[in-house]
């Protein structure tokens, strides 16, 4: 569809590991993760991806943003208008046409401070080079001064003037507690207009509170007609600010529909949901 | 008379296989870079003519001792720096680092004790015989057959002993080994000293042809390194074929050249195979990211 | 005092050493075991510099620089996308051919027998460095530069991107950064400047041959960064001073010559286990080695 930000074909992926036979002896053993996936995510929207453990949905991100190649398939993401075949193009390429990624287990940058992990979300590659760090240093510095405010900026707006995050912004961002460091992953996104955003479960392991900013957080970016790819296992967050559902099993999309119609659904309610 | 350069590959090539064995036994199990496997390897004869000229023990309880005390070595290092390491979960740039002190440490003590010149256990020409066109040693022909005994013994008891499979089920996945209700921390203690012993006897043999000085170990353990990435990290029997492999490599290139520039083919070799095959001959290919 | 003069050339010598194996070791948390390989193409370069194009001082310290700036290309280019050991084992190996080229290309190098007779720099073409006062002011000025310049990539951009690649390799490519780019950029400058010690070494020394540029050396500049410590600017120092001093603390101490020399070596040798078991980052550095 014209539409349609992105458009995955026929995707497969399968993995084959050595497993101990009962002669003592090692076997190679195939499975497939993914198997003829096909997906179309429309513009601007929240879409959800739900689907037991081990159903792909991680390696289908990995796919997508380039860390793992399939074995065959095809990606089209619609940009600002270009076309690209993102199974051919490296994770930083795909990451610089405006794909944004949030990681299961946080990866945000411990060692650094909570103000370097924003800035260095958005600072351009230009500038990161050594014969800048040489010879343009005033000019780097007015740049800096610049997304500090927009990270001030950022952190005002989401979560508020008594937020701890702008005080603690000298602190390694290790130290910070982890529904914070979750906050601050997504906050980090906003830092750059990304098109498309790939989120894996945002909200595991944080309390209730958290996951209303994060709900929060993750409807802005749809005000800014930037679309959103989001894991997730809790059905409620689901149900409150996703467009869109999609159910994987097996390694493929079985069904899509709104949230109510895909958690509703009598076979997913009996394999997954479990009621 | 090539085939004269090619046999002494292989039986040096054998040794080398001993040796890269004896280093393949502890990474690819622990993946512990074992870089203080080289001063371990050269202790064992310093052992042995410590054992026969101090004490006057008889050769063969004296290499009894020279194994026994290079296992004892080898212990020490993974009890008092490995282990403590591994318990915090140290990343393996610690370990190699730590192994590098190790190393460092146990070479100087031997050379504080010793001397740092080359010694020879051996002098004198030894006597050879000839088979077709070919002279091979006495000494040759020791270092043949007591590699080739240790091969056998080694690749009988991985296939069939309990310890064997056990060990395989470790090379490949740790954890999962674990689970399964085998005794990790003593599978381990048993690899080391495993390993141990197979450097102490490669490094008997060789030192009873050339000699033997402190810093031997770190050219030896270069050509082990070198053998088992020819090979192919995993099965056991890569460091074995990559061994002989670059003996005989070794051997045809003073054949078609010169002594000199062995060491450059042997370490370009193994660029090669870094970059262009890491997984070595017989290993599998390995999963990025 | 005028082993003491020396003793600071010495010095000079090895922060800067130092100091440029810990951007990539340090900051990148690239562990190498390469130093001493670009130590020794800077050092044979300069002369080829001074000794054959006869070029003054600048010149001849560019060249040296550049030239071992570019061979970095030759190992870092394939070897980066090695994983762990792997790209360790891949240094290694580079030292080890480089060390046996020096030391076999008699035609080019001398070999072991060494090239003697190197010619004092002169700067501008006409000043003549030469003796121990004018090494001891034209190294500690090159140090301070040196100093000054890794202080200014540590604390830009730049810097934080490579503490970046050491923190969280995979954020950093998933925020769009090229990771490779900025790892070739890091060795390219880590061996140029140690091509730096390689000409101060070769012109103060005034004779060189391989010995001094094998793995045992990579093996010292590795373990002088890391006993100082990593990732700032005062860890590479404190390392420097303390393998250069002591040595002569133990010769202070009135140890046999002999016993000495090994007795050091077992000092360094604990210095790095104990480091490493309770505190990996080194006596007054800021990062661990990971």
């Amino acid at each position: 569809m014209e539409t349609d930000i992105l458009t995955i074909q026929a995707l497969t992926k399968s993995f084959s590991r050595k497993i101990m036979n009962s002669d003592g002896g090692e076997d190679d053993e195939q499975y497939w993760i993914i198997k003829d996936l096909f997906l179309n995510v429309p513009r601007g929207k929240v879409i959800a991806l739900i689907g037991g453990n081990g159903a792909g949905k991680t390696t289908l991100f990995n796919i997508i943003s380039g860390f793992v190649k399939p074995d065959s398939g095809s990606i089209i993401f619609k940009g600002d208008g270009c076309e690209s075949e993102l199974l051919k193009m490296q994770p930083h390429l795909i990451a610089q046409m405006g794909l944004g990624r949030m990681f299961q287990d946080n990866h945000i940058f411990g060692e650094m401070s909570v103000l370097d992990n924003m800035l260095i979300a958005n600072s351009l590659n230009s500038s990161e080079n050594p014969v800048s760090a040489l010879l343009f240093k005033k000019r780097l510095k007015r740049d800096e001064v610049k997304r500090t405010e927009k990270t001030a900026q950022i952190f005002d707006t989401f979560f508020g003037k008594e937020s701890p995050f702008w005080e603690k912004r000298y602190v390694p961002a290790g130290t910070l507690s982890y529904g914070q460091q979750r906050l601050l992953g997504l906050a980090r996104l906003f830092m750059r207009e990304y098109q498309l955003l790939l989120l894996d479960e945002p909200s595991s392991g944080v309390n209730p509170e958290v996951i209303e900013q994060i709900k929060v957080l993750i409807r802005r970016f749809t005000e800014q007609n930037q679309t959103v790819l989001l894991i997730e296992h809790n059905l409620d967050v689901v149900q409150d600010i996703a467009d869109f559902c999609c159910y994987m099993d097996q390694g493929r999309i079985t069904l899509m529909g709104t949230p109510a119609d895909v958690i509703g659904n009598e076979d997913v309610r009996k394999s997954y949901v479990g009621f | 008379m090539i085939w004269q350069f090619i046999v002494n590959g292989i039986i040096t090539g054998m040794i080398y296989g001993v040796v890269a064995l004896g280093f393949a036994l502890v990474y690819n199990t622990t993946r512990i870079f074992h870089i203080a496997y080289a001063a371990i390897y050269m202790v064992a004869p310093y052992l042995l003519m410590f054992s026969m000229q101090s004490l006057g023990l008889p050769l063969f309880v004296s290499i009894l001792l020279a194994v026994l005390g290079t296992i004892l070595i080898g212990y020490a290092v993974d009890i008092l720096i490995y282990s403590p390491l591994a318990k915090r979960n140290s990343s393996s740039n610690v370990i190699m680092v730590s192994s590098i002190g190790a190393m460092i440490i146990i070479i100087n003590v031997v050379a504080i004790i010793f001397g740092n010149e080359t010694k020879i256990v051996n002098p004198g020409v030894s006597q050879s015989i000839t088979i077709g066109k070919i002279l091979v040693t006495y000494t040759q022909v020791f270092q043949f057959v007591t590699a080739l005994f240790l091969f056998l013994l080694f690749f009988i008891f991985l296939k069939f002993s309990r310890f064997g499979i056990i060990t395989r089920a470790y090379r490949d996945d740790e954890k999962l080994a674990s689970v399964l209700g085998t005794n990790i921390p003593a599978i381990k203690r048993l690899l080391f000293i495993l390993s141990s012993a197979f450097a102490a006897v490669g490094s008997c043999l060789i030192a009873y042809d050339v000699g033997m000085n402190p810093y031997v170990g770190m050219p030896m353990l270069l050509n082990a390194v070198v053998a088992l990435i020819i090979g192919g990290v995993g099965r056991f029997e890569a460091p074995v074929l990559g061994g002989v492999l670059i003996g005989v490599l070794q051997s045809l290139v003073v054949y078609f050249s010169s002594a000199r520039w062995q060491d450059a083919v042997t370490f370009l070799l193994l660029i090669l195979f870094l970059l262009l095959r890491p997984q070595g001959i017989l290993g599998e290919k390995m999963r990025t990211v | 005092m005028d082993y003491v003069i020396h003793l600071f050339i010495l010095i000079n010598i090895y922060i800067i050493l130092t100091t440029s194996t810990n951007l990539l070791v340090g900051t990148v948390n690239m562990l190498s075991l390469g130093q001493a390989a670009f130590y020794g193409i800077g050092a044979y370069l300069s002369v080829l510099a001074l000794l054959s194009f006869n070029w003054p001082l600048f010149p001849s310290l560019l060249f040296a620089m550049v030239g071992t700036g570019l061979i970095s290309f030759l190992i870092s280019y394939p070897s980066i996308r090695l994983k762990g050991d792997y790209f360790v084992l891949a240094t290694l190996g580079f030292q080890l051919i480089v060390y046996t080229i020096l030391y076999n290309w008699v035609s080019v190098t001398r070999g072991p027998y060494g090239i003697t007779g190197i010619p004092s720099p002169k700067l501008f073409g006409s000043i003549e460095i030469a003796g121990l006062w004018p090494f001891l002011i034209l190294s500690t000025v090159l140090t301070i530069m040196v100093v000054v310049i890794f202080y200014n990539l540590i604390h830009s951009p730049f810097g934080r991107a490579l503490r970046g690649v050491r923190d969280d390799e995979l954020s950093m490519k998933a925020l769009g950064k090229n990771v490779n780019r900025l790892k070739i950029y890091t060795f390219a400058i880590s061996s140029a400047f140690i091509a730096v010690s390689g000409f101060l070494y070769a012109t103060y020394v005034s004779y060189i041959d391989p010995t001094s540029f094998n793995l045992d050396e990579s093996i010292f500049i590795l373990s002088a960064l890391i006993v100082g410590g990593l990732g700032n600017i005062r860890g590479p120092v404190i390392g420097a001073l303390f393998v250069i001093i002591l040595p002569e603390a133990l010769r202070f101490m009135g140890l046999p010559d002999n016993v000495a020399a090994n007795l050091r070596q077992i000092i360094y040798g604990l210095a790095l286990i104990l480091l490493m078991r309770y505190r990996p980052q080194g006596i007054a550095g800021t990062y661990a080695i990971k």
